[in-house]
């Protein structure tokens, strides 16, 4: 990654400031043209270093007050099958299969987000009857200890 | 919040338009002005509806190394416990959840040595037996959707 990408990732770290030309700030701040600021992301963006562009919500602010984590135990023969399939549902926002430590079977890992516990509930029921599953384990929000973004730039020293 | 802020939010969901006046083309799309765009954005914000707007990094990508942790934390020692995680600037996602383990939190670190240093401290710090530590094989899914 080249020293100007790198500045642009930088002031964009903490995101857009609302304005008309978010893009024309960073330009001005960086010493190069909008189009080239513009330019860089969408590199960015088709290399995947920048996976997505938007917004950041608070699931419980936009009405969806169960929250849960549920972890799934699946045989690696339909972790792909169900995995892809569980992406599918707008109520689940990740979607991982993870790397499990010694007497932990629950390989695949969603974020679920109902709009009651019900919902929640009614969700996981309907889930865990279409798929095969050797079990499943319901972790519910009860609180947000932390919640930031990562900060992987450092302003340039000159 | 009505159906003019979940248009928008639906919007700055998917692509986000790389174009001079971004929310000059949301608005175009939405049949609104540039101004109302931006200030049901703005009112989304002080909602704490939105918390942020801008990219979102492929930390792998970047050559950093994350996972997903889990502990069992003893109710009477959880704020002592939530403090010494939440310390480091590598924990960026930390929650209280119902069942065991009832801790869970993310580290993204610059290199895996770093993570398990991290992950190491945690444990020594807040005493407790076990810190279960999950990394990621396969991403299937990552995103916020409403309707």
């Amino acid at each position: 990654m080249d020293s100007k990408t790198r500045q642009i990732l930088c002031e964009l770290q903490d995101g857009f400031k609302l304005e008309t030309r978010p893009f024309k700030r960073v330009a001005n701040k960086v010493g190069c043209s909008e189009e080239e600021v513009i330019e860089i992301i969408g590199k960015c963006r088709d290399d995947g270093i920048i996976r997505r562009i938007g917004a950041a919500i608070r699931p419980e602010q936009a009405g969806h007050a169960a929250n849960a984590l549920v972890a799934w135990d699946v045989s690696p023969e339909h972790i792909d099958e169900i995995g892809e399939a569980l992406s599918e549902l707008r109520e689940i926002s990740h979607c991982y299969e993870r790397e499990c430590p010694e007497g932990w079977n629950y390989n695949l890992f969603t974020m679920m987000h109902a709009r009651s516990e019900e919902d929640l509930r009614n969700l996981v029921a309907s889930i865990s009857e279409r798929f095969k599953f050797n079990g499943f384990k319901i972790f519910r929000t009860e609180k947000e200890l932390k919640k930031t973004s990562m900060r992987y730039f450092e302003a340039e020293k000159l | 919040m009505d159906d003019k802020d979940r248009e928008i939010l639906q919007m700055l969901q998917g692509r986000f338009p790389l174009e001079s006046e971004p929310y000059k083309v949301i608005g175009d799309k939405l049949w609104m002005d540039e101004v109302s765009v931006i200030s049901r954005i703005a009112r989304m914000y002080e909602a704490g509806v939105i918390r942020y707007i801008g990219p979102f990094f492929d930390s792998r990508k970047l050559g950093y190394s994350g996972c997903l942790a889990a502990m069992q934390a003893p109710i009477d020692q959880l704020d002592r416990i939530a403090g010494v995680i939440n310390q480091f600037s590598e924990v960026t996602h930390n929650y209280l959840r119902d069942g065991s383990p009832n801790l869970w939190f993310t580290v993204i670190a610059p290199s895996a040595a770093r993570r398990d240093e991290i992950i190491a401290s945690i444990k020594q710090q807040a005493g407790v037996e076990d810190v279960l530590v999950f990394t990621s094989r396969k991403l299937y899914k990552v995103k916020v959707d409403l309707d």
